[in-house]
């Protein structure tokens, strides 16, 4: 009798079990389609290093907004909005996982960058899948700087001379094919062969390049040399500092390709006779040492550092600052690092736009590169290849740096060939890594990438270029002071250029926290004030009418008021949500920012006077989009939250929940739900408007309830609070499942066809032919052929085709700018007086073509011999 | 920075300080995670391991009594068939028992899922997760296929070896030649001669074997990707989450201390000697 009892007992004890773990974690029971409609559009670069990049005046004739490549055939004309019907995130282990789960149609398509060149065959075999290609990763040897340590070891890497010879210690061919299977470029520059820098300077990277390529005798006698005037000795083949051998403590990271490198740079160490301590360490066990120590304890020598761009950066300059001086990070390392002053002056420069010309910035950036390769704080390897893959009957736009899961438009593009709805399953390595709030929550691109799906930007960047293209707004307007090197690429912004620009008095300076009010320019400058550049954007009139929210709200003015002063608000300690970690950022924003001023409110004219621009005028406009750092939220949203945080039961940021005890804010799930809809019933029925004294202006008391209600209907049909405008919304959330689900918007007004375009980027395809052999002193010609797919390239998409000529020790002897035949036929002509210079033997001539379709330059060589007449 | 002190409890002896660190402990006050959030959202170390360990308990507990009760049904049959053939494969096989069951998942992954695909990699649930909850239980249960099939593989094999061989031992006690001698039923002299008398020996070995899959957890949840408590432990090491490391192998700790209880009611159970007050009263 008891064993029955105990048997059954155990069934249902675990049919219990069963039926508890059957419960989805936060099940919002989805309907079709969201309340409203709302519009659509994409708006700022996530990521890009920003940056000044051409000449004031001279800037090429605007072209129409790019019109991309293939034209996806739309099958149904009207449909609005994106073209699947779902996607569904999930998460899996690791990247292993991904090819196997490809295969066995588990998923569609996997978010991930990956590099394994083995992965990479696999893939290109298998007529089911597909990739896309991007290059946005890098590798470096990142060097403590340090001499001597703390308890007296030598650490030879303190000498900048022995850091400059590690350029020679390295073979980067080898790393390149033997160590990545062909998946990277060679690197010796901080500056990335993907992005448009490297194509503008390529005469200089060429020289550099050759100049440093691999010379293990020549680095093994400038390391002898300079070993021994630190008072080191070649004991028995090793080299010893006070009796002790000399040991490089080297962190080879475990995770990728770095433990490969890392023990191919040992290897070379110990032949130069070094003793070489290798311990291979994980991001988390890694970091508290080469980030988090101080260099002078000597925990560390040098550790394989790995970055990631996840934009199109148009300018790379302020990667000097970054890379090798202290103004890159407040970390010991970076406040370890000194530099000669004239490197310091040119890198500081350039990291501020502290130019007039373009010529002054090429000359800038010139002797930064010089500078960088002798500082060698860093040795950088290899700019890494990575793919993406997923269904060969998928189709989606992707950024040339930051992939799929990276490009702003993967919700607008992504779509079956030759079909519309359906679902799309997209596993990643996680989803839900951390609390999603607009304002401080989470910012792993597992979480972002379903973000941007659920709202939209007022202007997008270009997947290929980095420029930014209008989603929202229908105009722009940028004025900028005389004399700085802004451009002007594409005709949706104009560009012009004032001796002096005013800042009227009544524009908003800053914010009172404690009377929550803006505090006008006539307040905080009194004597008047200037910018650099003054920026008016300008949206469509019936943007108030087409825009709504997923819950229903019209999009209002108010969206735009609350996020200027939550610009200023939590830095300010008067304020109720006041968040430490926000101060700095708020110190630097001030430090350029000088005020923004609403011209007209139907239809939305916003300027914005500011002494920050980039290169790009399209990539300098100010929108005020209401799109948060880690989302898109409505006034009312973000009116709950305040509520909680100001009540002490919830924080925005990670920082301050810590500090305070309480848990981190989350609007999609967990504790955080329950409190935040007590404050939405306590706002609802208060009639709350966050900031009142400004706010009120802006918005209604009926608007205010309206918007209420909208959203307490909106949870309890889902059950969360994320609410966005874009082309998808927040329809499921199984936390236990690790799944997020997000249907399309039906709602949504603009047509699917809008970015349909970008299908492919448009790199250039580069071939060089002319003749085998050139009499120096004769003229010798050289035809270039420019296609793609094929195609000719248009002339007017072509911003650049270079010609570079080097003899046979890499040394450059001309080089120039190609004439234009026809469309994807250019010519080189070396004239007698350019021939006459080349010393007789192999030649190698090389193109770099620059596209104003791309960011990615494309290469064509060709060799030729040099014989005396 | 005395504030700070005070709130940390830093101002306390050590001694102190340890047992109400202790105490914390064993009551799941573990605070907040250093770096990781529950798959809800929460920073609450507490929430981070209650909301996985259902689904540890339902893979786990559904894999081990499916084993324990396959494990039974094998070794009588085979005791009963001792030097036959598929006792001789048992047998041979019992070493492999040695291997994790994380090793034989990978490969059954690598068959199922990889090559046949008729069976999921891992996960809890389908992608999309269906709607309504049946499908949704049904769908858990596909999932969990794979990983009870390892379980079982890793442990079947030396379980039905060493109990078959307690079978025969049993089998050969006067009291079963003597039963077998009064005509009873082979069956009943299964049930009542040589089940029961083995049971206490069974069931212990069991329990042991119960202890050392869950030390298994964190790799065997990893490969199947599997929500549960062991990939959260496997996470937190990996991120050097102290207080969800902490709390991880508390409630390890206390799954051991509740198997080893459950032995000891199960014991009560199946063996009169060692039940209270089971003799009769005076």
């Amino acid at each position: 009798m008891p064993r029955k009892r105990l048997f059954w007992s155990v069934v249902v004890l675990l049919i219990m079990t069963l039926a508890l773990t059957a419960c989805p974690g936060q099940q919002a029971t989805p309907t079709t389609a969201p309340p409203e409609e709302p519009t659509e559009a994409p708006a700022a670069p996530p990521t890009p290093t920003e940056a000044p990049m051409e000449q004031p005046t001279e800037a090429p004739e605007p072209t129409a907004t790019p019109e991309p490549t293939a034209t996806p055939e739309p099958m149904a004309e009207d449909r609005t909005g994106a073209w699947v019907d779902q996607v569904v995130f999930s998460a899996l282990e690791s990247d292993d996982q991904a090819i196997p789960r490809l295969e066995a149609d588990d998923i569609d398509l996997y978010g991930g960058g990956l590099s394994d060149p083995e992965a990479f065959a696999r893939v290109k075999e298998n007529p089911d899948l597909t990739y896309v290609l991007s290059f946005g990763t890098y590798t470096e040897l990142t060097f403590n700087p340090v001499l001597t340590f703390n308890d007296g070891r030598l650490n030879p890497f303190g000498d900048p001379q022995i850091r400059e010879a590690m350029n020679w210690v390295v073979d980067r061919d080898y790393i390149v094919q033997e160590i990545y299977g062909g998946l990277a470029r060679t690197k010796y520059l901080p500056i990335t062969s993907a992005f448009p820098d490297y194509a503008r300077y390529v005469d200089k990277v060429r020289e550099l390049e050759a100049r440093y390529s691999y010379d293990l005798e020549r680095a093994r006698q400038v390391i002898t040399e300079r070993m021994q005037a630190l008072g080191a000795e070649m004991v028995d083949g090793k080299w010893t500092y006070n009796g002790e051998p000399v040991t490089i403590i080297f962190l080879i990271r475990t995770e990728d390709e770095r433990t490969q490198i890392g023990d191919y740079v040992s290897n070379q160490l110990e032949e130069l006779g070094f003793t070489v301590d290798r311990q291979y360490k994980t991001r988390t066990e890694a970091s508290p040492i080469w980030y988090g120590s101080d260099p002078a304890e000597g925990q560390w020598s040098i550790y394989t550092g790995g970055w990631i761009t996840t934009a199109v950066d148009r300018d790379q300059g302020s990667n000097f600052a970054f890379f090798y001086t202290n103004l890159g990070l407040p970390g010991p390392l970076w406040q370890a690092y000194e530099n000669d002053p004239d490197f310091y002056d040119v890198a500081e420069k350039l990291a501020n736009n502290e130019f007039n010309s373009m010529e002054e910035r090429d000359q800038l950036f010139r002797q930064a590169m010089d500078y960088a390769l002798q500082d060698s704080v860093r040795v950088w390897l290899a700019d890494g290849v990575t793919f993406t893959t997923f269904s060969a009957d998928l189709e989606v736009a992707y950024d040339l740096a930051g992939g799929v899961q990276g490009a702003v438009l993967w919700p607008y593009t992504l779509r079956w060939k030759d079909q519309v709805g359906g679902t799309v399953r997209w596993g990643q390595q996680g989803v839900l890594i951390e609390p999603w709030n607009p304002l401080g929550g989470s910012n792993w691109i597992y979480d972002t990438d379903v973000q941007r799906a659920i709202g939209e930007f007022a202007t997008v960047p270009n997947p290929y270029t980095g420029l930014q293209l209008p989603n929202r707004i229908e105009r722009a307007e940028v004025v900028a002071e005389t004399g700085l090197p802004i451009r002007r690429t594409l005709d949706w912004v104009t560009l012009e250029f004032q001796d002096e620009i005013t800042v009227p008095e009544d524009a908003w300076a800053d914010w009172d926290a404690a009377e929550q009010r803006f505090v006008t320019v006539a307040e905080k400058f009194p004597d008047g004030a200037t910018a650099k550049v003054k920026t008016v954007v300008y949206y469509p009139e019936d943007l108030f009418d087409k825009v709504k929210w997923h819950d229903g709200s019209p999009l209002s003015l108010g969206d735009f008021v609350i996020n200027m002063i939550l610009t200023f608000d939590r830095g300010k300690q008067e304020s109720e949500i006041f968040d430490e970690a926000v101060v700095p950022s708020l110190e630097s924003f001030l430090s350029v920012f000088k005020g923004v001023r609403i011209v007209s409110t139907d239809p939305l004219v916003i300027e914005t006077y500011s002494d920050s621009y980039s290169l790009d005028a399209e990539n300098t406009v100010s929108t005020w989009w209401p799109y948060y750092d880690q989302g898109q939220s409505p006034w009312h949203a973000l009116a709950i939250g305040y509520l909680a945080e100001a009540n002490g039961e919830l924080a925005f940021t990670s920082d301050k929940s810590e500090a305070a005890g309480v848990e981190w804010m989350n609007y999609v799930s967990g504790p955080s739900l329950e409190i935040l809809k007590k404050y939405l019933d306590q706002a609802m029925e208060d009639g709350f408007i966050p900031y009142e004294p400004t706010l009120s202006e802006y918005i209604t008391a009926d608007e205010a309830q309206a918007r209420y209600e909208n959203l307490a209907n909106w949870y309890e049909e889902m059950g969360h609070f994320w609410v966005g405008t874009g082309p998808f919304y927040l329809s499921r959330v199984d936390t236990t499942a690790q799944v997020v689900v997000i249907d399309r918007n039906e709602e949504y007004p603009d047509l699917a066809t809008k970015w349909a375009g970008f299908g492919e980027p448009k790199i250039a395809d580069v071939e060089v032919d002319g003749p085998g052999q050139v009499t120096t002193g004769e003229e010798a010609t050289f035809e270039i052929y420019v296609t793609f797919r094929d195609e000719p390239y248009p002339a007017d998409e072509i911003e650049t085709v270079k010609y570079l000529v080097f003899d046979d020790a890499g040394n450059l002897l001309v080089s120039g700018e190609a004439e234009l035949v026809e469309d994807g036929m250019y010519e080189v002509i070396l004239t007698g007086d350019d021939t006459q210079n080349i010393p007789a033997g192999a030649v190698k001539l090389e193109v770099a073509v620059t596209s104003k379709m791309v960011s990615v330059p494309s290469f064509g060589s060709f060799e030729f011999v040099a014989v005396a007449p | 920075m005395r504030l700070e002190e005070k709130r940390l409890g830093l101002d306390r002896p050590f001694v102190v300080r340890s047992f109400l660190f202790l105490r914390n402990a064993l009551t799941l006050r573990l605070g907040f995670a250093e770096r990781m959030v529950s798959d809800a959202g929460s920073r609450q170390v507490r929430l981070i391991i209650l909301e996985r360990l259902p689904t540890t308990l339902l893979l786990f507990g559904t894999a081990d009594l499916l084993l324990f009760f396959l494990s039974v049904f094998v070794a009588l049959v085979l005791s009963r068939q001792y030097g036959s053939f598929w006792d001789r494969v048992f047998v041979a096989l019992s070493p492999t028992s040695a291997a994790p069951g994380w090793f034989y998942g990978i490969f059954l992954i690598l068959i199922f899922a990889s090559w046949l695909r008729i069976l999921p990699f891992g996960d809890l649930v389908d992608v999309p997760p269906p709607e309504s909850r049946v499908l949704y239980a049904l769908s858990v249960l596909k999932h969990m296929i794979l990983p009870t099939m390892a379980i079982i593989l890793s442990a079947i094999f030396i379980s039905v070896y060493s109990w078959r061989t307690f079978f025969l031992i049993y089998s050969s006690e006067d009291y079963v030649e003597l039963a077998r001698a009064k005509g009873l039923s082979g069956r009943t002299i299964e049930r009542r001669y040589i089940l029961r008398p083995t049971l206490p020996t069974i069931i212990t070995s069991f329990a042991l074997m119960v202890i050392s899959l869950w030390t298994g957890a964190p790799i065997f949840e990893t490969v199947f990707n599997w929500p549960g408590l062991g990939r959260t432990l496997f996470q937190a090491i990996g991120l050097f989450d102290i207080p969800v490391i902490v709390g991880s192998t508390v409630i390890f700790a206390y799954l051991l201390a509740i198997t080893v209880f459950l032995l000891d009611i199960l014991y009560a159970l199946v063996d009169p000697r060692v039940r209270i007050g089971g003799g009769h009263k005076q």
